[in-house]
């Protein structure tokens, strides 16, 4: 009997893997700008409000690792995300492209931290985290938020690591579940000996 | 849509390689991250307002539109500093603001830095369209193929997700039920909108990626190319300019200061 | 390319016992998707024959499309499936031409699209644009120039030009999985053409539902009639195979030549204010519950002459009209009403009514505007004109949610893809969802939900997710959950695109089944069947322009269906009459 080679040999992202995280990601992306450009109208200068909603641009990088669970398609999902500002000709394109990498690597290197093998709602609210770090290097010589009065250099982040937590932790594990549950989850996972096992009842 | 976003006539920036416009836009992006003059700021982002004008291919008013929203990034980039920044010479206070003198020039250099960068992007993605993008850095940067087609086919998938978009929306106004309010209800009025997007797009993309696959693509490498993307006379021309633009920048800060602030970071 | 010769088992097709060189071969293959509980395939061998044409027909869900992708290789080396076999023959080159236009392309024009299979070849530059104008060419695709927006072909023209894709790769063995399912009739006869000018000396291995135009062109020599659970039935010529495992066909509800004809007997036989028997159609019937259906079927069975009388629909209409012209109030009445799409009229209806109790088909040609016309009916388009909804005044000029909140409460909406429509996240959470609003006692939501689970035939199906239903139940329950407001109005957009004949059938006897409780079914259709002789009336788009074409023959008086208030003793006697001659 020829059994099947299982995925586990077939090392690395198939192309699949690659479409649906671009495609997720570009549609987060999508309703991102749409949504931040709306609430741009109003930049609220004497609060940092925006720091409140800033956990959603690091949605992508969760949401996708949870569904897809494959190593790299953090990182690959926030660059992916950031392309939709290339694509609209947003004056952040380039810009963001180039944070979205810092981002993506932070919650890259959480998910690693746990092997990729943990996929509950506390790891992506550290993985979140994990971007919003990210996103803290660039500032500082963009930004120098270092220079920032010590109280507001903690409101800020402060506020965007909860909202990260939020957002791209917990609000992404309850789309991650509420997409499992449609079944469609099951095209994009690799098959476990057990389902190989199966074959033999 | 389109006739407004497509460019009325085509510059030296649209004919040359995507390619050397992503590096040198990288590079510019480096160094005005890095760029701690103010003066040099201030002059980056005036010739790279001018260059936008020349180059972008779009008519005066359009360019002239987006220039003005420029003074909203300032604004948006400059305030927290000016008013919440690190400062000894106080010129202002109210409550928790305080606008110092340091902070104020530090807010100034960040809005200028943020305009820079603004003309830069713009310059960059107003003539460089997605697709040749990617096939040029497949072609000329050895960017994977599996890589570049999945988000030159997503592009593509994309106007059908907005589609879906509006079709959903009109579904969720017939069937109404708004019955929770508050956080909980807006998670669930998110998870109303993404849950079928979401599948539908994973459905999409994995159907798309597997009729790839079975049209011999193994996304490796070795192709042939149809629209080969080549280094011309234009990409010479570019990288030129982009040179002459930084040093006319250079040089203007130098002799035409008006800050006269030779580190931001130690004012 | 040629298939993935890797992967190709050692001398496989010269262990064949069989005499001839196989296009494609597989032995005892086991095959599961996971988590499910059934085999698709178990232990099935098949084998086709170089420069057949075959055509794999079964009830949905029976894995036809699943051995495509086996026979081509595409499982397991593509798509990861539990699987095995013993024995294996690939095609050299093959190509797959798949069910949706829209998703088998990854670039936006057309000669990037072609392009991409020829660089993935390798094929050198020069060679390319000859090579795309001779397969467009083929499959009667010819454009005036090549870089043309794929998006700007319709949706038959897409599906050629996937069919011209897949010439490139130079296949040996061409895969077709329903490449029909989603096209209007004239697309339909184009792709079954186009593939008839490439098919020969190539194996053709079919997998399609819609049978009518591929037989019509005598595109197949051999049928393969596959069972559920992926148990191979029987197979042979169309005409022998049609002719001896018609009962089968029937049990199935695998649509096959025929099978209108029966189900629209059948269907006005039982529809009858009363049941004579027009001969014949008795022992096989066209109309059987689809899977889980059982223990609601008495609703689609046959009314019978008391159950008829005492209808809802013949209380409500004032009897002693003239006949022929509808009765009562009508509920909904459009005078010069037009619909706009950014400032733009769309749609124009000079007059139209509906009255309770009239099934109405609307047709016309894709893009004429029915899209347009649900929507502004719905409120979801800006209109003007007169538009009267149960009396009430449901013209306005600004959208507003309040209005369409306010049509909503009169019309219910069944929206082309079930699955855009749905809201809950299990089957009966669906169901209560719009009840929740309106209903007082829980009590009462959980008596309607358990109602609407039987008669829909979703009973035992309560705690499923709504995505994860066949497509059949799907579409079933999207009418369900748009039915059970027992709204006057009831509009469906292409209900029975893409569903198998059981299930085609089973949504028009549901509708006819509302309407005859007192609704006015509103569908959109391209299928000429259900405009002709299913529906009472018929209403056609063409150019943006609706036009009530009046009643069709089953909605004359004489028939004795559209005007039901007639039914009295002496008018059910002359409708019986008549009947028999029909």
């Amino acid at each position: 009997m020829k059994q099947q080679e299982n995925a586990v040999l077939k090392k690395g992202l198939k192309l699949s893997d690659i479409l649906v995280t671009v495609l997720v990601s570009l549609v987060i992306g999508v309703v991102y700008h749409f949504w931040s450009s709306v609430y741009g109208l109003v930049p609220p200068v004497f609060f940092q409000a925006d720091e409140l909603v800033y956990g959603m641009w690091f949605i992508a990088a969760t949401l996708v690792f949870l569904l897809i669970r494959k190593p790299g398609v953090a990182l690959l999902a926030e660059v992916a995300a950031a392309h939709v500002e290339i694509l609209f000709g947003s004056e952040w394109g380039i810009q963001l492209v180039l944070y979205s990498v810092l981002q993506g690597l932070g919650a890259e290197l959480v998910f690693a931290l746990f092997r990729y093998r943990n996929y509950s709602g506390t790891v992506a609210a550290m993985a979140g985290v994990g971007s919003a770090i990210g996103s803290l290097i660039p500032d500082i010589y963009y930004g120098y938020v270092a220079d920032y009065e010590t109280w507001m250099l903690f409101a800020k982040y402060g506020m965007r690591a909860i909202s990260s937590m939020l957002f791209a932790g917990y609000l992404a594990y309850a789309l991650a579940k509420a997409v499992e549950a449609t079944g469609v989850t099951s095209l994009i996972r690799p098959v476990t000996a057990k389902d190989v096992a199966a074959l033999d009842d | 849509m389109k006739g407004v976003f497509a460019p009325s006539y085509r510059t030296w920036m649209h004919r040359a390689n995507p390619v050397l416009k992503l590096g040198g836009s990288i590079l510019l992006f480096f160094l005005a991250l890095f760029t701690h003059r103010p003066d040099f700021m201030l002059y980056q982002a005036v010739v790279f307002i001018l260059l936008l004008f020349w180059q972008s291919g779009y008519a005066f008013w359009k360019i002239l539109l987006v220039v003005l929203s420029f003074i909203l990034v300032f604004i948006s980039s400059s305030s927290t500093m000016m008013l919440f920044g690190k400062g000894e010479a106080l010129w202002w206070e109210w409550g928790l603001i305080r606008i110092t003198e340091e902070s104020f020039y530090r807010g100034i250099h960040i809005g200028l830095k943020s305009v820079t960068l603004a003309a830069e992007g713009l310059l960059f993605v107003l003539t460089t369209p997605s697709v040749g993008l990617f096939y040029a850095l497949m072609q000329n940067a050895k960017l994977p193929p599996k890589f570049a087609y999945s988000f030159m086919a997503s592009i593509r998938l994309l106007p059908m997700v907005w589609e879906e978009l509006l079709i959903r929306r009109n579904a969720l106004r017939i069937r109404g039920g708004q019955r929770l309010r508050g956080p909980r209800g807006w998670v669930a009025a998110i998870r109303l909108y993404a849950v079928p997007l979401l599948s539908q797009s994973i459905r999409r993309a994995h159907r798309v990626a597997v009729a790839m696959e079975s049209k011999a693509f193994d996304g490796k490498g070795g192709r042939t190319y149809y629209y080969p993307s080549v280094f011309t006379k234009f990409d010479l021309l570019i990288a030129a300019l982009l040179l002459g633009a930084v040093s006319l920048a250079l040089l203007l800060g130098g002799t035409l200061p008006v800050f006269s602030i030779a580190d931001i970071r130690n004012y | 390319m040629g298939g993935f010769h890797a992967d190709l088992p050692p001398a496989g097709a010269a262990k064949t016992p069989m005499s001839g060189e196989p296009a494609g071969e597989v032995r005892d293959l086991r095959l599961k998707f996971p988590g499910e509980d059934t085999f698709v395939f178990k232990d099935l061998t098949f084998r086709v024959e170089r420069g057949e044409k075959l055509l794999l027909l079964g009830p949905s869900g029976s894995g036809k499309s699943t051995l495509l992708q086996v026979l081509s290789g595409m499982i397991p080396e593509l798509v990861d499936v539990p699987m095995r076999y013993s024995e294996r023959v690939l095609p050299s080159a093959w190509g797959m031409l798949f069910q949706d236009p829209d998703t088998q392309f990854c670039m936006p024009y057309v000669d990037e699209e072609l392009a991409f299979v020829l660089e993935n070849r390798r094929v050198p530059r020069e060679e390319m644009a000859p090579r795309m104008r001779d397969v467009l060419k083929k499959v009667g695709l010819e454009l005036k120039e090549l870089h043309v927006p794929i998006g700007t072909l319709s949706q038959g023209m897409k599906q050629r030009l996937a069919l011209a894709s897949i010439l490139l790769m130079e296949p040996e063995v061409l895969f077709l999985d329903e490449p029909s399912a989603l096209l209007d009739p004239p697309g339909r006869k184009q792709i079954w053409q186009a593939v008839r000018e490439v098919a020969e000396a190539r194996t053709l291995i079919i997998v399609e539902h819609r049978i009518e135009e591929l037989l019509e062109l005598e595109l197949v020599d051999r049928v393969a009639l596959f069972g559920p659970e992926g148990r191979l039935l029987g197979q042979g010529p169309p005409e022998e195979l049609f002719r001896s495992y018609r009962k089968e066909l029937l049990a199935y509800g695998i649509w096959h030549p025929g099978v209108w004809d029966g189900y629209v007997a059948d269907f006005l036989e039982a529809y009858q204010e009363t049941g004579p028997t027009v001969g014949g159609q008795k022992a096989d019937s066209y109309r059987q519950a689809p899977e889980g259906r059982e223990q609601g079927a008495q609703v689609c069975k046959p009314a019978g002459k008391k159950h008829g009388q005492t209808a809802p629909l013949t209380e409500r209409k004032s009897v002693g009209e003239p006949a022929g012209q509808p009765v009562g109030q009508p509920v909904m009445v459009l005078t010069d009403f037009r619909g706009f799409r950014q400032g733009r009229p769309v749609i124009h209806a000079a007059q139209a009514s509906v009255y309770p109790g009239d099934f109405i088909a609307v047709t016309g040609p894709n893009g004429a505007g029915k899209s347009s016309l649900l929507l502004s009916l719905m409120g979801l388009l800006p209109s003007e004109g007169g538009y009267r909804l149960s009396g009430q005044d449901m013209s306005w000029s600004k959208l507003r949610n309040k209005m369409v909140r306010a049509v909503a409460r009169e019309v219910g909406f069944v929206f082309q893809n079930p699955e855009f429509q749905f809201v809950g996240n299990r089957v009966d959470q669906e169901i209560a969802f719009s009840l929740l609003e309106e209903t007082a006692g829980s009590e009462e939501v959980s008596r309607l939900v358990d109602e609407a689970l039987i008669r829909f035939g979703l009973a035992g199906l309560e705690a499923r997710h709504p995505y994860q239903l066949s497509l059949g139940q799907k579409r079933r329950l999207s009418v369900a959950g748009a039915a059970v407001l027992k709204r006057p109005v009831l509009l469906l957009d292409e209900p029975t695109f893409g569903q198998d004949a059981v299930n085609t059938f089973a949504i028009l006897d549901l509708c006819e089944e509302l309407r005859r409780e007192g609704a006015a079914i509103l569908m959109v259709t391209h299928e000429e069947k259900i405009a002709e002789t299913i529906a009472t009336r018929k209403w056609e788009v063409r150019d943006g322009v609706l036009t009530d074409c009046g009643l069709t023959e089953r909605g004359r008086p004489r028939a004795g269906i559209a005007n039901p208030a007639t039914v009295g003793v002496e008018g059910t006697a002359a409708a019986n009459g008549e009947r028999v001659s029909v």
